[in-house]
């Protein structure tokens, strides 16, 4: 099985940085999406079992090749780097046309993609990939492998009260979170075999995209203000025996009309 | 010259840290108290590759330079000392073989060594030949199309637990010779061989769960296959060896002083008397910076060293004995403050610092005193002027 | 027509429309009302007749589509190009659709067919002089950001929250629509399992009570659970707590979990590490309960309890009853 892992390197949870109190730095001090791992882990493992290779896509600045190396250190087999001074500034809309012509250009039996990314842009994204490329799309998967008769996929989506269970003939594209389960370390032959994994970069002329459709100017969407959240007032500590404590807190519930 | 660790180098050393904090560090007081050789950190260490890093790619290794194995040292010996000295001797037990064995001979150890399946041990120290490696008595005489090796040695680390053991035995006695350091050869002797045997395995203050063992051979018997290097040769295999080996005790060094620093500084911010956090105390506050100072001189003189060393340098033994000298002695300094920063409580088993401090003493005796580092540097001092 | 055309997509859930699509409804209203323009709801899926007439009480317009949910093709599947056929007869400016999955899928699909800009993530939306304003919390939180469309209009997917869904006064208009011919799809739903004891969504739950390592087991559970039953609310749990297994995927509060905005969030036995904290941190008030009065949670809670969870907890459910009666 051929499977193309879609990563994104977003800023590292927690250490966000503002460039001049507007934008988030997304050049620097990233690392790959959460559920992007999940995703990749299931990758490998399924074609460490069927056979096969994978192969990491991403897109975005330099500094994007850190979620790159991990990838290849866990096992990835090569990666593909869409990077183009052009893209800076693109909308969702714009992100998944690029990322749909870069998978033109691959051959493969599976996409896999993380649920939402940490930094809340996504959501939208792998059903858009899907939509653009005619691909059957099964989303939300907590477990996934090939079909007996191995031209199709099986995927468990998860739902309020359980799991569906949900059948498409490959190539197709699987959405994945969390459930599929915890990814493994890079191993130290991992990570030292990783110098020797190629990794191409892909232009906007590589991928024959029309200029006008990407980039701020042709952002569908714009970022009109940022703010910090409001100021949570400092912390009432109730250090009391159990009753009192409770009776304090009904009373600071009670005034907030929450009880 | 400056040191930036590539991004491979970092990813490594992250690696291999994550795996100290989650696996080693919860093991690292019952290894101390018990004595007992952590067998289940060697199939940890060998499962990970970290075992595998010196050795060349054709074998099983990682074909690792000397500060990508140095990394692994410090970030396992900062969760535990005698579990960083499994990685720095395997290292040292195989130089030997890495710096002067044949194809074959490579062939026919290191893919086991590399594998962890088995482990390797360095024999040169004997209970009249410490610094002084003159003095060493172990003898091995032609017999036939081999040799038969007959002595013992002293301080082994490893020496009972290791399949694959580099023994240094006298091969010309004669005055000449030991004076142009000629008299000695190296061979491989190994684990189960015929008189090959322990005599005794030592109570130490620190490292204690690493078996230093004394090893008696009484006519063992090897093939001239398992000779290292040239008759005569051994000497200068042992000095090569030790410009390689010195820089992960230094490594040891540096690790145990950061796990030192650490416990400190958290120990420091949580710890309250007096109405703050003892770190806010200046004389506290003032030892941590300088433990944290000395242990990054340490660190950044090691990391020199490794390049130096890997690179070729005429001035190798120098920046190895420098490396090892400022680390056993910053380690030394940095656990001592530890266990003041903890005040009574650093007395205490309970709390690591006193381990670590115990620790932290081999690395200013083992693999050449400070005393004998100094010479080497004061010697080269003199030589080049400055 | 003057102002804009604001159009909701409403699911349904045993037939009823679930309380974000209610919310999407006044929403839509709301937002027609304030731009001199008029919103539709389109109510898509497997209702009933009271079903759809409750969204008739919270919008002016409606459009009923039925369309099979349940069956083989993906709900998302269906949905979307029941979708696509509406905003092929209505010219939408806006389309309002529910961050639910499917709903996010829906909009991903229908963004890539008809080429329109999506923002995500909505928390607020409104009108300013620049034009729509839809309010997010970036990065679990710790930035606001309020996004616009460059030109036009787009796909906007709303929150649970954004809005307090209420009636509005009168009856909306419900115009059921003949749907568009039922879609194929290579994807097959092969059968939907319900796994015993499915506990109550977190999504939209007013109270949430969450549970960390400090419950210290599935059993420990029971006092949250009665806890988050006392409130009539949802019962969370970090990471941790689900990797464990004393809790489904679910209920996971953070990073890789859910990011919920409940008005009252108990932590119970929760630390409070940067990983859960991003999926919490913009609730309405935030209590925590914990032995150790230096764990993280206390920088960004409301009011703390120091204390043991398992004396403290079952006093405060038993107060709780006692005050609602």
């Amino acid at each position: 099985m051929h499977i193309v892992v879609l990563v994104k390197a977003v800023p590292i949870v927690g250490n966000e940085r503002l460039l001049d109190g507007q934008r988030v730095d997304r050049g620097s001090g990233l690392e790959a999406n959460g559920n992007d791992e999940y995703v990749l882990e299931t990758a490998l493992k399924l074609t460490e079992t069927h056979g096969g290779d994978v192969t990491l896509l991403t897109m975005g600045p330099a500094g994007a090749a850190e979620a790159l190396r991990k990838g290849l250190a866990m096992g990835a087999a090569r990666a593909v780097h869409v990077i183009d001074d052009a893209f800076g500034g693109s909308c969702a809309r714009a992100t998944a046309e690029v990322l749909a012509a870069a998978l033109r250009t691959l051959t493969f039996d599976l996409v896999f993609a993380g649920a939402d990314t940490s930094d809340g842009q996504g959501g939208t994204l792998a059903a858009s990939i899907a939509t653009r490329l005619d691909l059957p799309y099964l989303s939300y998967a907590g477990h996934v492998e090939p079909t007996a008769d191995g031209a199709g996929v099986r995927i468990h989506r998860l739902s309020a009260v359980g799991h569906d269970v949900l059948e498409a003939p490959m190539p197709a594209l699987v959405m994945g979170t969390q459930v599929l389960g915890e990814p493994r370390y890079p191993s130290l032959r991992g990570i030292m075999g990783a110098r020797s994994k190629e990794i191409v970069t892909r232009s906007l002329a590589d991928l024959g995209i029309d200029p006008s459709r990407v980039g701020a100017d042709a952002a569908t969407t714009r970022v009109l203000g940022v703010s910090p959240p409001p100021p949570r007032a400092g912390a009432t500590v109730l250090r009391t025996d159990p009753d009192a404590a409770v009776a304090a807190t009904i009373d600071f519930l009670a005034a907030r009309g929450l009880v | 010259m400056t040191i930036r660790l590539s991004d491979e180098q970092r990813d490594l050393r992250d690696a291999v840290r994550v795996l100290a904090d989650e696996r080693i560090a919860p093991r690292a007081a019952a290894i101390d108290a018990t004595g007992e050789f952590p067998w289940d950190v060697v199939e940890l260490l060998a499962h990970h590759d970290i075992l595998a890093l010196p050795f060349p790619v054709e074998h099983g290794g990682l074909g690792g330079d000397l500060l990508s194995t140095c990394l692994a040292v410090e970030q396992v010996s900062r969760a535990c000392a005698t579990s960083g000295l499994i990685v720095a001797v395997q290292s040292l037990g195989s130089l030997p073989l890495l710096l002067a064995g044949t194809p074959e001979q490579q062939a026919r150890w290191f893919p086991d060594l590399a594998a962890g399946r088995a482990l390797a041990a360095f024999a040169l120290t004997e209970s009249e030949a410490g610094s002084d490696a003159r003095a060493v008595r172990t003898t091995a005489h032609s017999d036939g199309d081999g040799w038969r090796i007959d002595g013992a040695k002293r301080f082994i680390s490893q020496g009972n637990v290791a399949r694959v053991v580099t023994v240094f035995a006298v091969t010309d006695p004669e005055p000449e010779a030991v004076r142009q350091h000629r008299h000695l050869t190296c061979f491989v002797v190994e684990q189960g061989a015929p008189g090959f045997s322990t005599a005794r395995i030592e109570h130490k203050m620190g490292i204690r769960g690493s078996p230093t063992a004394e090893l008696l051979f009484e006519g063992v018997s090897v093939p001239d296959a398992n000779r290292v290097g040239e008759v005569g040769e051994g000497f200068a295999i042992a000095m090569r060896t030790l410009d390689r080996s010195r820089p992960g005790i230094a490594a040891q060094a540096v690790g145990i002083a950061q796990g030192a620093l650490e416990a400190s500084a958290r120990y420091a911010a949580n710890r309250r008397q007096f109405g703050r956090p003892i770190g806010e105390h200046q004389m506290i506050t003032a030892m941590l910076a300088d433990m944290a100072s000395r242990t990054e001189a340490a660190r950044q003189l090691l990391y020199a060293a490794c390049v130096e060393v890997e690179a070729g340098s005429p001035a190798a033994s120098r920046w190895s004995a420098m490396c090892k000298l400022v680390a056993g002695d910053t380690a030394m300094a940095v656990t001592t403050d530890a266990v003041q920063v903890f005040g009574g409580y650093g007395y205490i088993t309970e709390y690591p610092v006193e381990r670590m401090m115990r620790d932290a003493k081999i690395t200013q005796l083992y693999e050449g005193t400070q005393q004998i580092q100094r010479l080497v540097i004061g010697r080269d001092v003199l030589e080049h002027g400055g | 027509m003057a102002g804009p055309t604001i159009l909701a997509l409403a699911e349904f859930a045993g037939g009823e429309p679930t309380r974000l699509s209610l919310e999407l409804a006044t929403l839509a209203t709301e937002l027609a009302a304030a731009a001199d323009g008029h919103a539709v709801v389109a109510c898509i899926g497997t209702f009933t007749a009271a079903g759809v007439a409750e969204v008739a009480d919270y919008a002016p317009e409606v459009l009923a589509i039925e369309a099979e949910t349940s069956g083989t093709v993906p709900a998302a599947a269906v949905i979307a190009a029941q979708l696509l056929a509406i905003l092929d007869r209505t010219t939408a400016d806006l389309v309002l659709v529910p961050a639910s999955a499917d709903g996010k899928d829906v909009a991903g699909i229908v963004a890539a067919r008809r080429d329109l800009p999506v923002l995500v993530n909505a928390a607020g939306v409104s009108w300013s002089d620049d034009g729509l304003v839809v309010e997010m919390n970036a990065f679990g939180g710790r930035l606001i950001t309020r996004s616009g469309f460059t030109s036009g209009g787009g796909i906007v997917i709303v929150r649970p929250g954004a809005t307090t869904a209420h009636a509005s006064g009168a009856i909306g208009r419900v115009e059921t629509v003949t749907p568009a011919a039922p879609v194929e799809d290579r994807v097959r739903v092969i059968e939907r399992l319900a796994t015993a004891g499915a506990a109550v969504s977190i999504d939209d739950a007013q109270v949430v009570v969450a549970g960390g390592r400090g419950v210290a087991g599935a059993d420990g559970f029971g006092v949250i659970e009665d806890l988050a039953d006392a409130f009539g609310g949802a019962v969370a749990g970090t990471r941790a707590v689900v990797d464990a297994g004393w809790l489904s995927y679910a209920q996971q509060v953070g990073q890789t979990g859910k990011i919920i905005k409940p008005a009252l969030y108990i932590a119970a036995g929760v630390s409070g590490a940067i990983q859960h904290k991003v999926g919490m941190q913009t609730s309405g008030t935030i209590v925590a309960i914990n032995r150790d009065p230096d764990a993280p949670i206390v920088d960004f809670a409301d009011l703390v309890i120091v204390g043991d969870l398992f004396e403290v907890v079952p006093r405060l459910a038993a107060a709780v009853r006692a005050r609602r009666g």
